[in-house]
């Protein structure tokens, strides 16, 4: 058990907590709110987990460090961006395959722009979501604020790197 | 429940078009590897889950979010958008909560700046997401530095949407519906 799940324990059982202060109703919500939570998420999660690994069996051996490797630059942190958007699924498919592209030698802050790209412009997300509920008037307007924002913060990591000499370069 | 059951079809047609293509073009040995690597990151992550989730639905209880709303006007000014950010990265919960959130902050006059902070605040910060699948994944080092390098963002779209000419009110919304009622 790692730091990071004790830690979220903690701070959902403190606040489970305050719901039982309040009332033991509101606590029971909170419970079963969760429970069915878990109950919508776990079918498609399950079927999701799997692609990010067999994704990761498919991408060409070399094509991170070939192409968006520590040296590719603004072009790598552009090429980064545009992959992240079409990067499918939750954070259990993109973070793993985030790594697997880090172990393969992609640069960190391409990295840094892949994420970006993948939470900005997400299209997964976008037409899942974001279209039923909030309409194409909204996502034009979020995307035309937001669309150079990855290659931004590629940018600023690719600045901010020699800082963080925890992170290896390959 | 359409919907719900329509992504769970379309992930799933996905993942089984990717177990063949893996197995077409790498061998059963590689599509072996892959699910045992499955098997290993649920192992790892569903004890976050399952704490994420609990967090989540108790934070629901304690936080109305019609109150942060009074605090993110179109007069509120930087102060605003500094508010949406911080509210979008506490938000807990995946896209199910979070874009009907914004639907209730915009109702409770929230601007589109503000809207717009939230939603990239959340997406790209979002703390529960942080903590629960970026750091155990990729390691403090790496985290902290895409945080650093994300924190700015919201604010600076939520300034592009207020001075961009398109405007947008929660009456065009698909999701908005008048209280009460069920829309057609």
């Amino acid at each position: 058990m790692t730091f990071g799940v004790l830690a979220i324990w903690v701070v959902a059982l403190a606040a489970l907590a305050l719901c039982a202060r309040r009332s033991p109703v509101v606590a029971r919500r909170a419970v079963v709110d969760a429970g069915s939570a878990l109950w919508r998420v776990l079918p498609v999660m399950l079927m999701a987990l799997p692609m990010a690994a067999l994704l990761a069996e498919l991408i060409p051996a070399g094509w991170a460090e070939d192409w968006l490797g520590p040296d590719s630059g603004m072009v790598g942190v552009v090429l980064a961006s545009l992959a992240g958007g079409l990067l499918p699924g939750g954070p259990f498919v993109a973070f793993p395959l985030v790594l697997g592209f880090l172990k393969a030698g992609a640069g960190p802050a391409q990295m840094v722009a892949l994420i970006s790209g993948w939470a900005i412009l997400g299209m997964h997300r976008t037409l899942a979501w974001e279209l039923p509920i909030l309409g194409g008037r909204f996502i034009v307007l979020r995307l035309v604020a937001s669309f150079a924002l990855p290659v931004l913060a590629g940018l600023s990591a690719e600045l901010l790197l020699p800082l963080f000499p925890g992170i290896p370069l390959r | 429940m359409l919907r719900r059951n329509a992504t769970f079809l379309v992930i799933s047609a996905l993942t089984l078009a990717a177990a063949f293509a893996v197995w077409w073009l790498r061998g059963m040995g590689a599509v072996r590897h892959a699910l045992g690597a499955t098997w290993d990151l649920i192992l790892t992550v569903l004890p976050s889950i399952l704490g994420g989730l609990l967090l989540s639905a108790a934070l629901r209880q304690l936080v109305p979010p019609g109150a942060l709303a009074r605090w993110m006007g179109a007069e509120s000014g930087l102060r605003g958008l500094l508010v949406a950010t911080a509210a979008g990265m506490v938000m807990p919960g995946g896209p199910v909560a979070a874009f009907p959130v914004v639907l209730v902050l915009a109702q409770a006059g929230a601007d589109r700046g503000a809207l717009i902070a939230f939603v990239l605040a959340w997406s790209l910060n979002g703390f529960q997401r942080i903590v629960v699948w970026e750091l155990p994944i990729l390691g403090p080092d790496f985290a902290l530095l895409r945080l650093i390098c994300g924190l700015p963002l919201p604010i600076l779209a939520g300034l592009i949407a207020r001075w961009l000419p398109i405007r947008w009110t929660p009456a065009d919304a698909p999701g908005m519906r008048p209280s009460g009622k069920t829309g057609p």
